[in-house]
């Protein structure tokens, strides 16, 4: 199944230009543009998880941006979605997504909402998807844009994400979109042995380290740098 | 003054006006003297205030734009002269009327101009954003600029007095900006120079012949309502460390205090959890925090209550190292990071502590204001804290310490942007490890901890200037040496004899509990490290054992560096270039430092600016008479340059000398305005060709290369004094050379005024032009040919423009 998605993927990427988007539906005047960020961007960066692209194509970006950032959904870069937040280049986004390995019936946990975008994409790989903003108006925001498209397994709460989100842990794999300078403890209590989580740490905008942690079945904390990467900082951490 | 201030008092008069205008009844001179004193308090106030709104390091930028401001006055003044030779009074009265409320106004109006220096390379259209940026805040110069030389050029009277109130006003400004900052908010600074211009202002209501009286006292009272409303609120980037914690649900501003080190607020807010580069194995709660905001970038944290019961996670991060190598140690930490420092020093058993923060601001904002919040101090611990210079203190202090600290030489946060890559660290240089390094007892460390990137820098950077100096007395570096790190952060322990087996064995253990691992000594069989850990150990073997000297081939600089190019924190080589463009849109951001970035994109907007402003109008100049072609734009554009290159230069080993950068930018510029102001008024003495030739200008580039060399060479000897005995000493050493650099530029117009009074606003424009460059050249020389380069190039500049002078105003080249 996975490889006749892959082919299917790969053949419609080739033949981009000639065929329409199965999956984007005719009234979407963005489907080009996501496939070809889908091709350059994504596949072409490495990311080969046939379900993280899947995912990838299949969520419109434009309608997670604010409307006057919406003509540069498909670009390689964040975007203001306000309150000094960002969200994330597509690329991070796939990255993150595909390093945590999910499964359909994981429940993940992200902190830091934000435009509720990479929830989105987390949904379409995983069972559950728990989202903490701390932001009231983000966090509105997003559960708005979230139900208007009809993502029905994903929660969003509006709360210091720092404590995750206990009456739902643990958690087989934790997303944080935000940077912060240490692993919260809290997160790490609630990850699930045996579970994964990825979270940018260091400075607020640049020069962070992507941080992949392990929680093996034992309890044990391992961790290991991935990528050099830009965040929008764990507010305050 | 600068060349184009020093220009402004320039006697370049009309040929109309000269003996026939009568002086205005006792006002020029106070009003000269006031709004000399307003430029130099604002020029002053916009480098605290750009540092609050962006990063520090905007002297450049701010100088620039007083450049352009004056330039383009000396131009417009020079292209309308027929015009305003028929009214010159009420010129001289409007420019002042309209001068003291755009110094408040260009601020307010910045303020809505949506540039942010971080944009510059993301989005073209942040560089229109810039230029009207830029523009907005040179509009006060060039009123004043334009009002100051008004005077001058359309004599009201005799000279002399009025030189004597510009650059007296111009010292005035500068004590009065020194003495603003501990009485007002930071964002009440421009309340001075308003002030200042309207109390000009008042000297003009009344004079007969500028113009309707009622006129004037509308536009002075709609001034003075501006002084009564409330001043313009400073809003940090929001990309700023404190515009973050302001947005946090429930955050409150606990204290402020402000002055001349810059402006310090503590926020809490239930969402502050700072623990950089806290172990994972930690997994307790971390207490509430308030966090620590200098000009809006974090400075530490005060844990709550943590005074009396110092909090567990403090004893969790890779600093923490250094305490299972010494028992009991005396202390010696630079900079107050809040009171994480001292509890930490508290938690892990030490016996004494000395914190020596330059802030004195900070020190009463963490000890006074917060005692509530973070319950004063451990009563096991003795501490002391002094509010003076790193280096001061180094140069003074005779005691030992069996531990010295230095934290975060990279840190996690708004400074991870590369933003002090321009920014000079005196600590970090050779000088300053080797002054550190002879405080330490026989078996004491000093240790170093930051952040790690990738691929590692400062980590790495500093274990090559530590070998410099540990192997200066002979011996290898590479086992007085330990280096571990945790998920994003490092420690370095140095010390001058060797470590021990047994020691080893103490790291590794603090390593195995902690979740961290060693770096150096690089742990045997470390097969299973991934490629970005070999990368870091790699580094630090070749910083310890290879070729020592070794630039490296990399795309970084991570060779020590000295007190004559003291930034650590450049890692650029220009030969990595075009590797970084190659990088470009790739992975080119974490390579980014932003400071570097931003002076090479001001330099170019500054530039183009000054082209529109100072080289444009000259189109519409008729140059009647040849005034010496190519010699003559080489002399002015010389002289513009020259003159930034050796004032900008005193002002940066002047942030050595005199402990930070905002006195140190007072001083220098302050003083070279006053001096030079003071050569401006004695130039008509020495303008003949032959003594220009053979006697000024040779001995500016004496004098300016000789007392910046004293300052460098006693730097030791004046950093443990008192302050009043250094500033005495810089200005000293500034004053010879900067009393004779008033010179060249008045001389040389006095010249072309008898001969080809038409090329006078070419002169303007030209050195305008090359003062508006000067002043980011000076920053490039100074990162990449070192201080005393620089201002050697600005003597060999003054020895040109010395063999060009006969030339100028010459009829020669077309």
């Amino acid at each position: 199944m996975t490889f006749l998605r892959l082919i299917t993927l790969v053949l419609m990427v080739l033949f981009l230009p000639a065929s329409p988007c199965p999956w984007a539906g005719p009234d979407d005047p963005r489907a080009a543009e996501r496939l070809a960020m889908v091709r350059d961007q994504i596949r072409g960066a490495g990311i080969s998880d046939s379900r993280v692209l899947e995912a990838m194509a299949e969520v419109p970006r434009h309608l997670f941006v604010p409307a006057e950032y919406r003509h540069r959904s498909y670009a390689p870069r964040p975007l203001p979605i306000g309150e000094g937040q960002t969200i994330s280049q597509p690329y991070i986004v796939a990255f993150m997504t595909e390093i945590l390995r999910l499964k359909p019936s994981d429940r993940v946990l992200e902190v830091g909402t934000g435009s509720g975008y990479q929830a989105a994409v987390a949904s379409k790989v995983a069972g559950e998807v728990y989202t903490v903003e701390i932001f009231e108006s983000l966090a509105e925001r997003s559960r708005g844009a979230l139900a208007e498209l009809g993502y029905r397994n994903v929660f969003v709460r509006q709360g210091d994400g720092y404590y995750g989100w206990e009456e739902n842990a643990p958690f087989d794999a934790i997303i944080v979109t935000c940077a912060g300078g240490h692993v919260p403890p809290p997160l790490l209590r609630q990850l699930k042995n045996g579970g994964r989580m990825v979270m940018p740490v260091g400075g607020p905008f640049l020069t962070q380290n992507l941080v992949f942690i392990e929680k093996g079945p034992d309890g044990a904390i391992s961790q290991r740098n991935v990528l050099p990467v830009a965040f929008v900082r764990l507010l305050g951490h | 003054m600068a060349p184009s201030r020093s220009a402004m008092s320039s006697p370049s008069p009309s040929s109309v006006s000269l003996a026939t205008e009568a002086p205005f009844r006792g006002s020029v001179l106070p009003a000269v003297f006031l709004l000399s004193a307003a430029a130099l308090a604002n020029e002053i106030f916009l480098i605290r205030l750009l540092s609050f709104r962006f990063w520090p390091h905007f002297v450049p930028l701010i100088v620039s734009q007083a450049m352009l401001g004056f330039g383009a006055a000396g131009v417009a003044l020079h292209l309308l002269r027929d015009r305003i030779d028929k009214a010159p009074r009420p010129a001289f009265a409007w420019l002042i009327l309209l001068a003291a409320p755009s110094f408040d106004l260009a601020f307010r109006a910045s303020r809505h101009v949506a540039f942010d220096p971080f944009l510059l390379l993301w989005d073209p259209a942040a560089w229109p954003a810039f230029g009207l940026f830029f523009l907005l805040l040179a509009v006060p110069f060039f009123l004043a600029g334009g009002a100051i030389a008004v005077p001058f050029a359309f004599r009201f009277g005799r000279p002399g007095p009025v030189y004597a109130a510009c650059f007296a006003g111009s010292a005035a400004g500068a004590v009065i900006a020194l003495a603003a900052f501990p009485l007002v908010p930071t964002d009440a600074l421009l309340r001075f120079p308003l002030g200042l211009g309207l109390a000009a202002g008042a000297f003009l209501l009344k004079e007969p012949g500028a113009g309707p009286r009622w006129a004037r006292r509308a536009v002075w009272g709609v001034s003075l309502l501006l002084l009564l409303l409330p001043p313009a609120e400073l809003s940090p980037s929001p990309y700023k460390d404190l515009a973050i914690a302001r947005r946090l649900p429930e955050g409150r501003v606990l204290a402020t205090r402000f002055g001349p080190s810059g402006d310090y607020r503590a926020v809490y807010a239930p969402g502050i959890h700072s623990a950089p580069g806290l172990s994972f194995r930690f997994t307790g709660d971390v207490p509430p925090q308030a966090a620590l905001f200098h000009d809006g970038e974090a400075r530490g944290v005060v844990p709550s209550g943590g005074g009396k019961d110092p909090p567990a996670y403090l004893g969790y991060f890779p600093s923490a190292m250094a305490y299972r190598m010494v028992s009991r140690p005396a202390v010696l930490q630079f900079g107050l990071r809040g009171t994480e420092g001292i509890l930490a020093a508290a938690g892990n058993g030490a016996a004494s502590v000395t914190v020596v923060e330059p802030a004195a601001e900070l020190v009463v904002l963490v000890r006074d204001d917060l005692a509530g919040f973070s319950g004063g101090w451990p009563a096991s611990l003795k501490t002391e804290i002094l509010a003076e210079g790193a280096r001061n203190f180094l140069a003074r202090e005779r005691r030992r310490f069996d531990l010295i600290e230095v934290a975060e030489i990279s840190s996690a946060n708004f400074s991870s942007l590369g933003i002090h890559a321009t920014g000079e660290t005196f600590l970090l240089s050779r000088e300053g490890i080797r002054s550190a390094l002879s405080l330490l007892t026989e078996r004491g460390l000093i240790a170093f901890s930051g952040w790690l990137k990738s691929p590692p820098r400062e980590s790495v950077k500093i274990l090559a200037t530590i070998r410099k100096e540990l192997e200066r007395g002979g011996g290898l570096a590479s086992d007085r040496v330990v280096m571990a790190r945790g998920w994003g952060s490092f420690v370095v322990l140095a010390r001058r004899a060797s470590f021990t087996e047994e020691e080893y064995l103490r790291a590794r253990r603090f390593c195995e509990e902690m979740g961290f691992s060693m770096v150096w000594p690089r742990p045997a069989g470390s097969a299973s490290e991934g490629a970005e850990e070999k990368a870091l150990r790699d580094a630090v073997e070749n910083a310890l054992t290879g070729f020592s000297g070794d630039r490296g081939s990399g795309l970084f600089d991570l060779s020590p560096v000295t007190d004559d190019s003291p930034y650590f924190h450049r890692f650029l080589k220009l030969r990595s270039l075009p590797e970084f463009r190659r990088l470009l849109g790739n992975q080119w951001v974490p390579f980014v430092e932003w400071g570097m970035v931003f002076l090479l994109l001001s330099l170019a907007v500054s530039l183009a600016l000054a082209a529109v402003c100072l080289l444009f109008p000259l189109a519409f100049a008729r140059l009647r008479e040849t005034a010496g072609g190519a010699a003559f734009a080489a002399y002015f554009s010389s002289l513009g340059l020259a003159y930034m290159l050796v004032e900008l230069t005193y002002l940066k080993i002047g942030i050595l000398i005199l402990g930070d950068p905002i006195r140190a930018a007072t001083a220098a510029i302050g003083g070279f305005a006053f001096f030079s102001g003071l050569g401006s008024a004695f130039s008509a003495r020495w303008e003949s060709a032959q003594t220009m030739r053979r006697w000024i200008c040779p001995a500016i580039a004496i004098l300016a290369p000789a007392g910046f060399l004293f300052l460098s060479l006693s730097a030791e000897a004046l950093l443990p004094k008192g302050g009043a005995l250094r500033t005495v000493s810089f200005l000293a050493s500034l004053a010879p050379a900067g009393f004779l650099m008033g010179v060249p530029f008045p001389a040389a117009l006095s010249r072309l005024f008898r001969a080809a009074p038409s090329s006078i606003p070419f002169a303007w424009g030209i050195n305008g032009f090359f003062s508006v460059a000067g002043a980011s050249l000076a920053s490039v020389g100074a990162l990449w040919i070192g201080f005393r380069g620089t201002v050697a190039a600005g003597g060999a500049l003054y020895l040109l423009a010395g063999a060009l002078f006969p030339r100028v105003g010459k009829p020669g080249d077309p």
